[in-house]
């Protein structure tokens, strides 16, 4: 893999083939978690089912039950009431537009060959598929601070664990792979990201215009941690 | 002479008062250049100040990002989200 250069008026970074084949997977999954219910539904029955068709008055949503999913789809408030009328009128066109990004992502990383071209007016949605893929991913490889995280880092890119033990159970060698894909998102997103804040308007060190600062946050709520 | 309910007018008034604010959390996940990303091409802030807060959030896990009513608020917080930063929306203490 090679992170995102400036090439022409594109980003461009370069994914070898069995790279491209494990991201796609990784990508499939998630594209496959926030698809929203309706598309589920609708892709599921067929044409003729009238049911299909109808978009019914969104009722209380429940809070997701799969905590990946849920870093996706957070609670808005502390206040469980306000979450949840927050839940009912926004998940959905969160859910499509995180659908929307993650499949953009998606047709990026499938015409990869090696080239993965980025156009500046795509980056900023490429770059939030890449943290949906990368908070999914975290979820799933149990990261719960920063410090895990940071471990994460060095236990890849330093790659003592690269050769697999020949002991090495199914799971084992699975989260081996996932801590793998989700550090090459990582260098990914961040070398695309240096690009966009490049690419702002008076660039990496711009000043837009300033506004009064905020004061102390209130009390946290009850969250996904 | 009527009345009008006088709960439904504090509800209005309390969604349309400039006593929200939106907070963004801390998470092992996102990049802090992608966070000061964020809150540039969003809030339009300063490199200066958007560098400040997305710190805020990474050394005391929150910082309060915008402030307005709540319906302002709640449209940040839902952008937030679309971003894949972890926000809610609160009301101002004081």
């Amino acid at each position: 893999m090679r992170t995102f250069v400036p090439e022409g008026a594109a980003y461009v970074a370069h994914l070898e083939a069995p790279e491209r084949a494990v991201l796609l997977d990784v990508v499939d999954d998630v594209i496959g978690l926030v698809e929203d219910r309706a598309a589920r539904r609708a892709r599921g029955r067929g044409a003729d089912d009238p049911l299909a068709a109808v978009q019914l008055t969104p009722g209380p949503l429940p809070e997701p039950t799969d905590p990946a999913l849920l870093r996706l789809l957070p609670p808005a408030s502390a206040d469980a009431e306000v979450a949840a009328e927050f839940r009912r009128l926004t998940e959905g066109d969160l859910r499509r537009s995180k659908s929307d990004q993650l499949l953009r992502l998606r047709a990026c990383v499938d015409a990869a060959g090696p080239d993965l071209v980025v156009v500046p007016s795509e980056a900023p949605r490429i770059a939030a598929a890449l943290t949906d893929v990368r908070l999914v991913a975290s979820e799933r490889l149990g990261l719960r601070s920063d410090e895990e995280a940071d471990a994460l880092y060095r236990l890849v890119l330093g790659g003592q664990d690269t050769a697999a033990p020949d002991d090495e159970t199914e799971s084992e060698q699975a989260h081996r792979l996932l801590a793998t894909v989700y550090v090459m998102l990582s260098l990914l997103q961040e070398s695309l990201v240096d690009l966009m804040l490049a690419g702002l308007p008076g660039g990496a060190d711009g000043d837009a215009d300033d506004t009064p600062e905020p004061g102390a946050a209130p009390e946290p709520p009850a969250g996904p941690r | 002479m009527s009345t009008v309910p006088a709960e439904d007018v504090r509800v209005d008034d309390a969604r349309l008062a400039d006593g929200w604010t939106t907070v963004v959390w801390n998470d092992p996940v996102n990049l802090m250049s992608y966070v000061t990303w964020v809150f540039r091409s969003y809030f339009g802030y300063s490199q200066d100040k958007a560098h400040r807060l997305m710190l805020q959030v990474h050394q005391e896990g929150r910082a309060t990002v915008s402030r307005g009513n709540r319906e302002q608020m709640e449209v940040d917080v839902q952008a937030m989200h679309g971003f894949g930063l972890w926000a809610t929306v609160q009301p101002a203490e004081g």
